[in-house]
């Protein structure tokens, strides 16, 4: 189960905090990005639509298109507005670049097409990337600094784990220049300026295109779940960067562990599955790594969704790590669910000292599972022994 | 004697258990699909959702019912979420339509697909939604459904996300209802279209239904949000029971049935609508079913009254009827009454919202016996949906000639600042809200009771919604709480569109979104 091209585009272009995202579209495209996007931030609103009502696709929506762009220049005061056009547009043949080349504005424009039937959220994300990175610039580099890409705004825990990475690696000695997406424009338009990029799970594209254009070389890795996979994150980006392995004093420490030791011991072997984004692969390796979970089933959100599922029901699953859409799935199989990636719309992540990557993250990750495992309710495991 | 005493005793204590599990079903319901509910209701500022989330919400009502979304993958991905409570992801399939299909058509698509789902979910019935692109590259839905052939009902929705209402239609809609506040029997019988519940009830008259033997006093329900309704299940629970007292049936309630009941509902001799009639229309026109649509002049004890009468006398039950109404209201009015000590002798002021019932739900609150002195009416938030300056003139006029029609003896405030608002709860005993606006006023050291279980109580069928309200405000009068400070009176609130936060993107968001709206259809 996968979102559409149009929604990967959004997400990274929402990603850029000082920036507005025009969509070209129906209602619902629009309704369907502010919705998933902020539960994570409901006052952070930095979107407007274009309305594609009966008359737009009869007669065209570029009138439309142009009346918003004209609108969201006096009405924002930011300095970049990104058109996406959706599947309505792009079927009737709008001529967006036209549009925007006909009016005159304050301020930046980026255009792309996103129709949903063109792809997946994941092209969406890499294609509305290169995109903006028209908007980059030649920087002089600053030594030991990385652009972190891969990121949006609307990840679970994102701004948890941005703040416990970022501690890790300026620990190492490493400064981190952007973070794409979920950065300034200001810090977008001179990404260049990194000596590295780090590609956590998506947005080779742009790596690729920053390499060809800037000269900035990158290094793709998995996301930073646990201890091992922490460790593994930092040494990489060291090495790259040539920092010896003494300055990096990988601090992590196993006190908190100890506490809880016992539990460890009687999960050791506990079957689970895990689906989800890139993160769902490092997640899995964590799990099965390090706290010597047996990884039943692991699906990619590409996945057939109906595959998915029919595979958990006949696994031995007492564990599911994914998105709040396994809620209805979990609760079919009275087994807890554990929700690490995007999208999460059930729960919130407020707290920003509550990571679930890097070393601070392990500690996190366990205590989460732990309390999924131990606070799952009687009733259930009832029901289920009486069935 | 004793034994009847017993009995009587036991009965009061039945009949406040009753309210009791009735009153937490629907603070259940605030508070677990409120949580979601009420955010994507403040969402309404920035945009509206797609038709497409009406439909698949309305299909999933009905039981082993399965949506199939013929459209690219983007649109099940986020539909599968409802508006009202989005945790709740449901069971739904989807064409994944491509680049190719938008070239060549995506009929073959739809065939395949609904094979596949029939064999992957074993439904009773699919759905099958169109979106944007298939509703624009032409697709002949009605024409794959005739052909292709699986063992289970298959139904076309017209769904297009682009196909939603027009900017003018609420401003029209509630013009109307304004007129009618004052000169019912000119009630608006219309809808709004486009938000995809009204489109599934009438595909499912117009494509599903049967030719039926039709059974004397039965009728058909319908159950507005299903699911989604706060207190919808004890609601249900006290109108069958009403229902059987004065010797009708229900046939089916529409649209939380199975698929069977939807073929079977012209067996029905009424069908009582409420939120759209289009349906309803149809069922008369095609298999000569009658309908009544509940309306706002059926709240409080006279329009309770009314509601009762007018059903019964659509199966000429009116003499049954009448002498069970009577019974019920003077045993309501001598419960209201009880109630009603506790209230007197205090003075109140109301704060709430200018929209389709208003007079009478303020009407409404004098039948519980509470004393208003003052009644605040904020209309600010119609502007945000694009109501003109014209309707919200009328619809204050309206009110006040009620007012004085009605004898109603309050005065009305229309769109107080927060001083004024201060000052007259000083003027007062009590203040009650239905609105979202008492972090303020308690910050401001007004002592607010929150009445937004209300709405939930007065439009239930019967008289026990008004009595459990009472009983509800009588204990909740007696309460004392500590001054509050509340987290979120703390922060910076926009002037005009509270509860927006002051901040510029946000205001500029849900200007663009306004200027945007109006522009659309003029």
């Amino acid at each position: 189960m996968d979102g559409c091209k149009f929604f990967g585009a959004f997400r990274a272009c929402s990603g850029i905090k000082d920036a507005v995202v025009l969509s070209h579209c129906p209602v619902g495209c629009n309704w369907g990005a502010m919705i998933l996007k902020n539960t994570s931030n409901q006052s952070d609103i930095r979107q407007a639509c274009t309305v594609m009502h009966e008359r737009e696709i009869v007669f065209g929506g570029e009138e439309a298109l142009r009346e918003a762009l004209v609108r969201a220049d006096k009405l924002y005061n930011t300095p970049l507005l990104a058109v996406i056009a959706g599947c309505a547009p792009t079927v009737i043949g709008d001529d967006i670049e036209a549009v925007v080349n006909s009016v005159e504005l304050n301020k930046e424009v980026v255009w792309m097409d996103a129709a949903g039937f063109k792809d997946n959220m994941g092209k969406g994300y890499e294609e509305a990337l290169v995109h903006l990175a028209r908007l980059m610039k030649e920087c002089e580099t600053v030594e030991k600094s990385v652009n972190l890409i891969g990121f949006c705004p609307d990840d679970f825990k994102v701004d948890a784990d941005l703040k416990e990475i970022k501690r890790l690696l300026n620990h190492a000695g490493i400064k981190v220049n952007c973070v794409i997406s979920k950065c300034s424009f200001h810090e977008f338009v001179n990404a260049p300026a990194a000596e590295l990029n780090v590609v956590m799970g998506q947005g080779t594209e742009l790596a690729e295109h920053m390499k060809r254009e800037f000269g900035v070389p990158y290094l793709a890795v998995g996301y930073p779940y646990g201890l091992e996979g922490t460790t593994d994150f930092i040494n990489a980006i060291c090495e790259h960067l040539h920092i010896e392995a003494k300055e990096k004093e990988l601090d992590f420490e196993l006190e908190s562990f100890k506490r809880i030791y016992l539990y460890l011991h009687e999960l050791y072997g506990t079957p689970v599955s895990v689906i989800g984004d890139f993160h769902a692969e490092s997640m899995a390796n964590f799990l099965d790594r390090e706290l010597g979970f047996d990884i039943e089933v692991l699906n990619s959100n590409e996945d057939d969704y109906y595959t998915f599922e029919q595979n958990v029901r006949a696994s031995n699953t007492t564990i599911l790590f994914g998105s709040s859409f396994e809620r209805n799935i979990a609760v079919e199989l009275r087994i807890p669910l554990v929700r690490f990636t995007y999208p999460v719309f059930d729960h919130v992540c407020v707290y920003d000292d509550a990571p679930f990557a890097g070393f601070r993250g392990a500690v996190c990750l366990t205590e989460t599972i732990l309390n999924a495992v131990m606070g799952f309710g009687t009733k259930e495991i009832n029901k289920y022994i009486t069935k | 004697m004793k034994g009847i005493e017993k009995e009587i005793e036991m009965d009061i204590v039945k009949a406040g258990n009753d309210r009791l599990s009735a009153m937490k079903d629907i603070f259940r319901d605030l508070t677990f699909t409120g949580v979601y509910q009420g955010p994507t209701w403040r969402f309404h500022s920035y945009g509206i959702n797609c038709k497409l989330s009406g439909s698949v919400y309305a299909v999933t009502e009905i039981e082993n019912a399965v949506p199939l979304v013929h459209g690219p993958i983007g649109c099940p991905f986020h539909h599968r979420l409802t508006p009202r409570r989005m945790w709740e992801s449901m069971r739904l399939a989807c064409t994944e339509l491509t680049e190719n299909d938008v070239i060549y058509g995506g009929e073959d698509r739809l065939r395949e697909k609904l094979v596949d789902t029939y064999s992957k979910y074993k439904p009773e019935l699919i759905a099958v939604l169109p979106t944007c692109v298939s509703g624009l590259t032409g697709d002949d839905v009605k024409g794959v459904i005739q052909e292709v052939e699986v063992p289970c009902e298959l139904l076309y929705v017209p769904s297009e996300g682009f196909a939603h209402r027009d900017r003018q239609a609420l401003d029209v809609f509630l013009k109307d209802y304004a007129k009618a506040w004052v000169d019912p029997t000119e009630s608006p019988a219309y809808e709004i279209r486009g938000c995809g519940h009204e489109e599934v009830m009438l595909s499912l008259a117009e494509q599903m239904m049967e030719e039926q033997d039709v059974e004397e006093r039965s009728v058909n329900i319908e159950t507005y949000y299903g699911r989604f309704n706060y207190g919808a299940r004890t609601q249900l629970e006290k109108m069958v029971q009403l229902f059987k007292k004065i010797g009708i049936k229900i046939n089916t309630t529409f649209l939380t049935c199975t698929v069977d009941e939807v073929k079977r509902a012209p067996a029905a001799e009424l069908n009582i609508a409420g939120r759209g009639i289009e349906w309803a229309k149809h069922m008369k026109k095609e298999f000569g079913t009658d309908y009544l649509q509940r309306t706002f002049f059926y709240s409080g004890i006279e329009g309770t009254e009314k509601l009762l009468l007018d059903i019964a006398s659509k199966f000429n039950l009116e003499g049954e009827a009448e002498e069970f109404t009577s019974k019920e209201k003077n045993k309501a009015l001598q419960e209201l009454d009880r109630y009603g000590k506790n209230f007197e002798n205090h003075d109140f002021a109301l704060f709430t919202l200018g929209f389709f019932f208003t007079p009478y739900s303020i009407k409404t609150y004098l039948d519980l016996k509470i004393p208003l002195k003052y009644v605040c009416i904020d209309t600010l938030w119609l502007k945000e949906h694009n109501i003109s300056d014209e309707t919200i003139e009328l619809m204050v006029r309206n009110i006040e000639k009620l007012i004085v029609d009605w004898d109603m003896g309050f005065e009305l405030v229309v769109n107080p600042s927060l001083n004024e608002t201060s000052e007259i709860a000083k003027k007062v005993d009590y203040v009650l809200s239905d609105w979202n606006t008492m972090p303020l006023y308690e910050k401001e050291g007004i002592s607010v009771i929150n009445t937004s279980v209300a709405m939930y109580l007065f439009y239930r069928i019967g008289f026990t919604g008004l009595v459990e309200l009472a009983e509800y405000m009588a204990k909740r009068i007696k309460r004392k709480h500590n001054p509050r400070i509340p987290i979120v009176s703390r922060l910076e609130y926009d002037k005009i569109h509270y509860p927006m936060l002051a901040d510029p993107m946000c205001l500029a968001s849900h200007d663009m979104w306004s200027a945007m709206w109006s522009l659309r259809s003029e």
